[in-house]
């Protein structure tokens, strides 16, 4: 019993020939994801590719070299051949913070394992204090859009999306639960008639921890400074003519800040996705929230923002349906798997009646 | 076909055919059907926590914790589901148990049901494996019926799937239950398989009345957790020392609650490809020696990253199945070749070349 509450560690220290083939793995990764560049006559980019020097490449794109690539793990930007997308996560605790500025807009985003028992510690017994957390936090992502010279940022963390779970009963129960709390009683009075000791008491089949389990959260994000800058403008929309055009995405990233399996009864996930292009950027903040023959809930949140006009746009969709109707819409179309569909966030929000919708502008 | 053929196939995570699963499944019934729903076994043994299809981190477990039969493995559940491989995962166990009776034991899980296969991706790889017909399901699934409920080693160490009920006081009435079902929703076998230890950390907080200790209602309205309390009058009751489960995910691969009183052992490293958590076996020398051995997920698994193969969360996870199976295909098409050494596939892998053709390949999607 002596290992008990101390990591197993196989040797006290860190072995030196380890550490230098972790790094020679890390340095191998990031190497790799410099694309081999196509003209020959260059080599390698600087380590910081700046605008200026870009321009200056023979390798100039169509469109004018304006964005910088802040972090030298990047991989090369679209005028040096490739696009930028973040590494997998790294199990070494190595940081990767895969970061790009167009104009005075800075986008980076942070990729890390789920939260060790001593984070998962800290935030059940302070920061979030009630809440029950979910079984999966990836408490040290986020997605952070900046302009410092609008002293304006926006970020998406997991942190700020489970403060917003409300601390008291949803009024949602799994699909079986009436019949076995009612099974409970019965079997409790019938206990209570022969007088039989049982460590449930009736009124312990109320529910006393008040948390919604299913995590249901309408976090748009958080802003800073904290007060909120967007103004209310429903008759906005998102230009989606400009957004279908599949101009060269220099950043993307998708990512999940938080997920529960429900102990089985289905899904609650928090997924943060975003793609940057030359003018503009789109990010998408889902939850999905299945409760296996009971709901389904899809929650988004775009963020759009059009670099040159320093505008922003936030739209916020609720989709929610019942769990019969929306299967019952895939049994029409085909499938002998019916199932499947349902754990397709996409096909469930495209199939569940839109109950909300509100937008929102931010005009610098 | 012989055991050992069997076993060769699976260890090289090739697939058997279907009439094999069935006639192997009949094997292992007439085996199980013999077993109390209870089992007594003895240390040295090797506890193993949910699996969840992660064939390749299985097979890095009998890599590290020693191979069967020269380990005895205990495990404790949740072979299926969510990972890529469980119909490779459960048919090796299968064989493993038909080929080495006394050597391993497999315990039922939640995910050893046939509801909850169909919604988390079991029922859909059975499918995808076996041309769109659900028969290997059912005969999967039927053995699932048969596993054994509860382990007791050296008569002091209690090892369930999920947990306590409070139907249950005593061994006793454990061995009395009809197990040969689909796990019901209610009583004394679904909390075997469900409940969740729940530390009492907040007692001023929700519960004043010290409820914390005892038996609480999940809000999700169905399912208990258990607290300290219960856990000691239940060990007092019978005579034991302690209780391993699983269950319940873990980033450092294992989980101590009650001072040692219930342990979670997690075995599925970097779950369900994507949680970067670490994994572990428990080996269990004699019953008061015992070694958390810690592990990460086996690279065969890095091979699968950049494919976001998981049909969780695809786009479009209709196609995405059928896309699936060839990647799969082509993989073990990859391994076979690589076996006569010309290329080492850890070198590849972590190749320059590699990386950057897997960069280049990375999911990249024009979202609305």
């Amino acid at each position: 019993m002596s290992r008990r509450n101390s990591p197993p560690l196989r040797s006290s220290g860190i072995n030196t020939i380890q550490l230098n083939a972790a790094r020679e793995m890390h340095a191998r990764t990031v190497r790799a994801r410099r694309m081999p560049i196509p003209t020959s006559g260059i080599t390698a980019p600087s380590i910081l590719p700046t605008a200026t020097t870009t321009a200056t490449n023979t390798v100039l794109p169509a469109m004018p070299a304006r964005h910088i690539c802040n972090n030298p793990n990047n991989p090369p930007c679209v005028h040096c051949g490739s696009v930028i997308i973040p590494s997998p996560q790294a199990t070494l605790p190595l940081e990767d913070n895969p970061s790009i500025t167009i104009n005075d807009w800075t986008i980076s985003s942070r990729k890390k394992p789920i939260l060790n028992s001593q984070e998962l510690d800290l935030w059940e017994n302070e920061k979030l204090k009630g809440l029950t957390l979910p079984e999966m936090i990836f408490g040290n992502n986020y997605i952070r859009i900046e302009n410092p010279k609008l002293d304006w940022s926006i970020e998406f963390n997991a942190l700020d999306a489970l403060r917003n779970v409300q601390l008291q009963d949803s009024g949602i129960r799994v699909a079986y639960s009436s019949d076995w709390i009612n099974s409970k009683r019965r079997q409790n009075s019938a206990n209570a008639a022969q007088r039989y000791a049982n460590d449930v008491s009736d009124d312990s089949l109320n529910i006393i921890h008040k948390y919604d389990w299913t995590y249901t959260t309408r976090y748009r994000g958080t802003e800073n400074p904290p007060a909120s800058r967007f103004r209310l403008d429903n008759d906005q929309t998102l230009p989606l003519d400009k957004l279908a055009v599949h101009d060269k995405i220099l950043f993307y990233d998708d990512m999940i800040l938080f997920e529960d399996e429900l102990a089985d009864n289905g899904i609650s996930i928090l997924n943060v996705k975003i793609r940057v292009m030359n003018e503009r950027l789109l990010l998408l903040s889902r939850f999905f929230l299945r409760v296996d023959d009971v709901l389904v809930r899809v929650y988004d949140t775009r963020l759009y923002v059009e670099f040159d006009e320093n505008k922003v746009i936030r739209e916020s969709k609720e989709f929610e349906g019942k769990y019969q109707d929306v299967l019952a819409k895939h049994r029409l179309s085909q499938s002998h798997d019916p199932k499947a569909a349902l754990r397709d966030s996409s096909w469930v929000a495209q199939n569940t009646p839109m109950v909300k919708r509100e937008c929102e502008i931010i005009e610098f | 076909m012989e055991l050992d053929e069997c076993l060769e196939k699976l260890y090289k995570a090739q697939l058997l055919p279907e009439v094999t699963v069935r006639a192997l499944c009949f094997k292992l019934k007439e085996m199980l059907v013999k077993e109390s729903n209870v089992i007594h076994i003895q240390t040295p043994v090797t506890v193993v926590g949910d699996m969840h299809g992660q064939f390749h981190d299985m097979l890095e477990i009998f890599q590290i914790g020693g191979p069967v039969p020269d380990t005895n493995y205990l495990f404790l559940g949740d072979y299926v589901d969510r990972g890529l491989y469980s119909v490779e995962t459960i048919m090796l166990l299968i064989v493993l148990k038909l080929r080495y009776p006394s050597r391993i034991h497999l315990l039922r899980g939640n995910h050893e049901s046939r509801q909850i296969t169909q919604s988390y991706g079991f029922y859909t790889e059975c499918l995808n494996k076996y041309g769109g017909n659900s028969r290997v399901w059912q005969y999967l699934t039927d053995i699932f019926d048969y596993l054994v409920l509860c382990c007791i080693i050296d008569d002091e160490i209690f090892c369930v799937h999920g947990g306590l009920s409070p139907n249950v006081q005593t061994i006793d009435q454990i061995k009395i239950i009809d197990r040969f079902r689909e796990i019901p929703h209610d009583g004394a076998m679904a909390d075997l398989v469900w409940s969740d230890p729940e530390e009492n950390n907040n007692p001023t907080l929700d519960h004043p009345d010290n409820s914390g200790q005892h038996f609480q209602v999940s809000p999700r309205g169905a399912g208990y957790t258990f607290g300290r309390s219960v856990v000691e009058k239940f060990l007092r009751m019978n005579d034991m020392n302690r209780i391993y489960r699983a269950h319940q995910l873990c980033n450092e691969g294992y989980q101590i609650y009650f001072d040692g009183l219930v342990t979670t052992v997690w075995s599925a490293p970097n779950y369900c490809y994507r949680c970067g958590n670490k994994a572990s076996i428990l080996e269990l020398y004699s019953k008061d020696q015992f070694y958390f051995n810690v592990f990460e997920e086996a690279p065969e698994n890095k091979l699968l990253k950049e494919n976001s193969l998981n049909d969780n969360y695809s786009e479009d996870s209709i196609t995405n199945s059928v896309v699936n199976r060839k990647l799969i295909a082509d993989y073990f098409e990859d391994d076979s070749a690589s076996t006569d050494g010309s290329t080492d596939p850890e070198m590849y892998m972590f190749s320059d070349v590699y990386q950057a053709r897997s960069a280049s390949n990375r999911h990249v999607d024009y979202f609305l």
